[in-house]
């Protein structure tokens, strides 16, 4: 039983150049979701949330 | 083989080797996945790494995000730091660095370092390794460990493989004398009971992972609270690194098991 996608397993069919190349196009798109990604993906933090932080210049009570 | 996360590895290791590329780019690296777009390192746990890693961070303008300090005194705890930068494309890119990686014995981590575990500068984490730090809460992880765990030797493809089918293929041959649980299940021959066998270790992990990851979740409320109010992102990285480890030192205690509440 395969576990991973026909595409992920083809990478070790690609030269180097194409892994590169591939790597590169996947970078790029990967960018899109930038705005939506978890705070933190890997290390200790991953349970934690983060406050949305005020504009500059809210927080002050003073 | 070329990307950001290859060519970071190659500069934080130029005058010695402190950092090892560790979980998705490792993936990668092992050619089963293009599966994260954030960079990971295992770092040598000693101020020197810590010092040479944030000069090589700072080169690349890259800014603290919410996390524990660079510095021994938090990642001797487990703690994780976490940068962001951008590359020449203005694409996004995200460091984080620890030195205890979960589930890996000191002995393990050490040999991470040796000269004899792979050609500096360049530093990956090996399969092993790597499989027992994808056994987290995240359910994702699981296939990509079958996958990874079919690139090793079958008599430790089967202690760690999550494909049923593959412990049903391998346990005569290599699994008699095995104490895994899946493994012994496959001894009847039954598929099903290897399935839930395996499904049994996971949740095991994953609940496992989970309790450990609160720990420190429980541990850094106040912390994350004060980083943020600093807006540590803001700052250059000397002034941030600075900042930050004042802050740490009133609110993120070395250990986890420290703090209290």
């Amino acid at each position: 039983m395969e576990l991973l996608s026909e595409d992920d397993l083809n990478l070790k069919d690609m030269t180097p150049e194409e892994l590169d190349r591939a790597w590169d196009l996947w970078f790029d798109l990967a960018q899109a979701t930038n705005d939506f990604d978890p705070p933190w993906t890997h290390g200790v933090f991953l349970n934690c949330t983060l406050d949305p932080v005020p504009p500059r210049g809210d927080g002050d009570n003073s | 083989m070329r990307n950001i996360y290859f060519d970071l590895t190659e500069e934080l290791n130029a005058e010695g080797t402190i950092a090892v590329l560790a979980s998705g780019q490792a993936v990668v690296f092992y050619r089963l996945a293009l599966m994260s777009k954030d960079g990971d390192w295992i770092l040598r746990e000693a101020p020197e790494a810590c010092r040479r890693a944030l000069t090589v961070l700072e080169k690349h303008g890259a800014r603290y995000r919410p996390g524990a300090p660079l510095d021994v005194r938090w990642l001797a705890g487990g703690w994780s730091s976490h940068f962001e930068m951008s590359d020449p494309q203005a694409r996004r890119v995200r460091c984080d660095f620890f030195s205890r990686p979960p589930r890996i014995r000191p002995d393990e981590v050490a040999a991470l370092f040796s000269p004899e575990e792979m050609p500096e500068p360049f530093r990956v984490v090996g399969l092993e390794p790597l499989i027992r730090m994808k056994q987290t809460q995240r359910a994702k992880d699981y296939p990509v460990i079958g996958e990874l765990a079919r690139l090793l030797p079958p008599d430790l493809e089967i202690e760690l493989t999550t494909d049923p089918d593959r412990i049903l293929e391998l346990v005569q041959a290599v699994g008699k004398d095995s104490g895994r649980s899946s493994v012994r299940a496959a001894l009847s021959g039954v598929r099903e009971d290897v399935v839930v066998a395996l499904a049994r270790e996971a949740d095991q992990n994953q609940r496992e992972d989970r309790a450990r990851l609160d720990k420190y979740r429980a541990a850094a409320v106040g912390y994350l609270r004060e980083i943020q109010a600093a807006r540590i992102g803001d700052l250059d990285l000397p002034s941030a690194h600075e900042r930050i480890c004042e802050i740490a030192e009133r609110w993120l205690p070395f250990d986890p098991d420290e703090a209290k509440g």
